[in-house]
């Protein structure tokens, strides 16, 4: 007897459902923290609120290309030895790194109009601005050569090698403000030193990472489970097609045999 | 611009990103799913929720 499922279970399970309910909830908490209930700067005014999207955008950004790195290198490290070609690492990279980008793309968007209101312009080449698109930009090149037509596990290898070599930019990207004189300002928090910022303001933004992390975790969970979905119906053609093709075999020598 | 406006047009289009973002992922793993058969009538031998990974 055939069974019916919900369609809502193709890339979800309880898990994610209570973390996407989870992130929403965070997300309308965040919005409050941030716009109504954390104060104004002394010196930004209103628009110290873009700090809240601003940095926790690049932490998950950080951390998922770390994840991307680290994936990349387990996917190298076993693609030979494992059943299926370690290809878990590769979709795990795979979606760590779009939504990486994604995350790479808002904080370059909340940054322009943060530079607008406090820089008075939206761009300036400096170190922390130029290292930071051009993160953006090798990673979209990574998203764009895992796109390319080859075997998966070619692919999933080049791929993981340009992982490792865009990777290279992180560090840079995050010490660019220390290494170089910038007009962007140094880190407000940062390992072994002291905060830039006390008070609801600090809370509010460890809170928005935490939101951020949740809703990235559910982003780079679907997405993965979207890759292995693509990877499935991909083997399905690749059979359907090889079928056809054997099917086709005997009509070609019939017709051969018609024409003699 | 003023520092209100802004703040408006950042917090505004962040989560518009990430709304689309995850409706586009969302819808996409479902057009794939049905298409390879999942989420709709599961016969025997065809594909099923539970051949996708858990939990990564």
């Amino acid at each position: 007897m055939p069974e019916r499922t919900d369609d809502s279970k193709m890339t979800a399970t309880p898990l994610t459902r209570v973390l996407g309910i989870l992130g929403i909830a965070a997300s309308v908490v965040m919005a409050v923290l941030g716009l109504f209930i954390s104060p104004p700067d002394v010196v930004q005014g209103e628009a110290v609120r873009m700090l809240y999207l601003h940095v926790p955008s690049i932490w998950i950004a950080y951390g998922s290309f770390v994840l991307t790195s680290i994936s990349s290198l387990l996917f190298l490290a076993r693609s030979k030895r494992r059943e299926d070609s370690g290809r878990h690492y590769d979709r795990l990279a795979g979606s760590a790194a779009e939504v990486g980008v994604v995350f790479t793309g808002l904080t370059l968007i909340t940054g322009m109009l943060w530079g607008k209101v406090t820089w008075g312009t939206y761009w300036q080449w400096d170190a922390r601005l130029t290292t930071t698109v051009l993160l953006f930009v090798t990673y979209l090149g990574y998203l764009a050569l895992r796109r390319l037509p080859a075997d998966p596990v070619v692919r999933g290898r080049r791929a993981a090698v340009m992982a490792l070599i865009s990777f290279i930019n992180v560090p840079i990207v995050h010490y660019s403000v220390d290494w170089w004189r910038t007009l962007h300002q140094k880190a407000s928090l940062s390992v072994g030193r002291r905060p830039e910022i006390t008070g609801e303001m600090y809370w509010t933004l460890l809170y928005s990472a935490l939101t951020v992390t949740i809703v990235g975790a559910w982003l780079i969970i679907h997405r993965y489970r979207v890759i292995r979905l693509e990877e499935i119906r991909d083997e399905e053609n690749l059979k359907m097609l090889i079928s056809s093709r054997h099917q086709e075999k005997p009509t070609d020598s019939t017709a051969a045999g018609e024409v003699s | 611009m003023s520092e209100v406006a802004t703040v408006a047009i950042g917090w505004g289009l962040t989560f518009v990103v990430i709304v689309t973002y995850s409706l586009w992922v969302v819808s996409r793993g479902r057009t794939i799913g049905r298409k390879i058969g999942i989420g709709e009538v599961h016969q025997s031998g065809q594909l099923q929720e539970s051949d996708l990974p858990t939990d990564t």
